[in-house]
């Protein structure tokens, strides 16, 4: 009884995470949007819409690319994580990992509540810690302007090997064998890219890197779930044969 | 620098408030189903007090972003823009569409590239809004039916992020060498500083394992990320002026 109130309570839970969760999105959203045509107001100018019209094919590559990240992302995001994350960005620099973060130290098991629950607490506080920041941000680049950014920004590229290296050290320990052959695949493919001359990009290379990894990781549970069977069959197949000779004795 | 109107930073104050707000209630709602299904006090206050120290050196960076966009945008613009979904890189090239670095920018060109870093993104939120819900419901399936299976899904997430990403990184470092340069908009990237970086960042997080597993120093757990991007960030910082 105690258990199943516990799980009427955690669809609930869940449950006013999507309500709250889409009228949130709704409202950031058409705040989001309306940047450009308050811009455009203000300035008292209309766009370059044949400007527009030629970044149509950018557009749509991003479009395609949020689709496979938002599918990536869904199981690693809690419910309320994955609507906070879709509105204050930057997911997979700051968000994800404070997340992973989050789960290591507190030592919550994937797919429980507790997991839920910590990783929703992490991506609120890192979205208020972050939007903060940025806003008292305005402050010194306002007044010290280009000074400060010339200062600071030879250091700006090294942020992501700067957290990748540490969390890539905590996630091999936990997902070696899945890490290992999707990272030995892509290492070769982003060879080939850079020896072809081209780069498409983090974001291009992180969601390839999940298809990729995705694939593998299917075909080791194919195997590991073929090697189950064949060993559950086996045991009872012994099994058997025990109580074949437990009836002849 | 390009003349910011009022009327955007009072938009801009009010998408601040309202994530703030998203966030604030999230929080608190979880706060309140923690305690009731029984969670230690100690194991939130840890979530909360990591997450926090964990987000501030990362957010340095995309206060830079904002300074590197002000001079073809102004200050609201590059403000709003990084505040909400998006990332740095995406937005320098979304804002370059409409070739803004090599020109004087025009209010013209300014809204017109402020529409496509708004449009390109938004995919993602009304994603959310249509069929989050339902895919959210098909993983619970799963979950309860083949755990085994989603367990394999998340690793296998989690690992191609780290596959994707180093991959990139490191590849892209042995082909930069000591040769990138700045080109207005994107910050010069010394590929041998990267690798430095990341062999840094992670022999410190070995370090901080070995300190907490074999010394006992559990206290370091909570801080372990922090100080290792710190450590790293600091290393990259020292190099800036050795390369």
């Amino acid at each position: 009884m105690k258990k199943s109130n516990h799980i009427a309570n955690e669809n609930l839970f869940a449950e006013s995470f999507h309500k709250s969760g889409r009228i949130f999105t709704l409202i950031c959203l058409i705040l989001i949007s309306l940047m450009p045509v308050i811009y455009c107001i203000s300035a008292g100018v209309m766009p370059i819409w044949e400007n527009i019209l030629k970044a149509m094919p950018f557009m749509l590559s991003y479009i395609l690319i949020a689709m496979v990240e938002i599918f990536s992302y869904a199981p690693l995001l809690s419910v309320g994580g994955q609507y906070m994350a879709y509105i204050t960005g930057n997911i997979s620099n700051l968000k994800l990992p404070c997340a992973i973060n989050a789960q290591t130290i507190t030592k919550t098991k994937r797919g429980t509540e507790e997991q839920e629950i910590i990783t929703t607490i992490a991506i609120s506080v890192s979205s208020i810690v972050t939007t903060i920041i940025i806003t008292i941000g305005l402050i010194p680049l306002s007044i010290f302007g280009k000074d400060i950014v010339d200062t600071l920004k030879p250091v700006t590229p090294y942020v992501i090997p700067a957290i990748f290296g540490g969390l890539g050290i905590v996630l091999l320990s936990r997902y070696f064998k899945l890490t290992i052959v999707p990272f030995g695949i892509m290492l070769l493919i982003a060879l080939a890219m850079f020896l072809m001359g081209k780069d498409y990009g983090q974001s291009t290379m992180l969601s390839a890197g999940m298809v990729v990894s995705l694939v593998s990781a299917f075909i080791l549970y194919k195997r590991d779930s073929k090697k189950l069977k064949i060993t559950q069959e086996k045991r009872e197949e012994l099994y058997n044969e025990d109580e074949d000779d437990l009836i002849a004795d | 620098m390009p003349k910011d109107y009022i009327g955007v930073f009072i938009l801009g104050a009010a998408i601040v408030l309202s994530i703030i707000g998203m966030a604030t209630y999230y929080l608190v709602k979880s706060l309140k189903r923690a305690k009731e299904i029984g969670m230690s006090s100690a194991t939130v206050k840890n979530a909360v007090k990591s997450s926090a120290i964990f987000s501030i050196l990362p957010s340095i960076p995309i206060v830079i972003g904002v300074g590197v966009m002000m001079s073809y945008l102004g200050l609201s613009i590059p403000w709003i823009r990084l505040t909400v979904i998006g990332a740095l890189q995406y937005e320098l090239l979304a804002m370059d569409q409409v070739g803004i670095t090599k020109v004087i920018p025009t209010a013209e060109l300014i809204g017109t590239a402020a529409i496509i870093m708004t449009f390109s993104i938004v995919a993602g939120p009304i994603f959310n809004i249509v069929a989050f819900k339902k895919l959210q419901h098909k993983l619970v399936d799963l979950e309860k039916n083949n755990k085994r299976l989603l367990d394999t899904i998340t690793g296998a997430l989690l690992g191609g992020i780290l596959a994707g990403l180093a991959s990139h990184i490191i590849i892209g470092a042995f082909f930069t060498g000591n040769t990138s340069s700045e080109d207005g908009i994107n910050t010069a990237t010394n590929g041998y500083i990267t690798l430095i970086t990341l062999a840094i960042s992670m022999a410190t997080m070995a370090v901080c394992g070995l300190l907490i597993t074999k010394l006992k120093w559990t206290k370091l757990e909570n801080y372990a990320l922090p100080i290792t991007i710190l450590v790293a960030m600091g290393a990259a910082y020292a190099l800036t002026f050795a390369f």
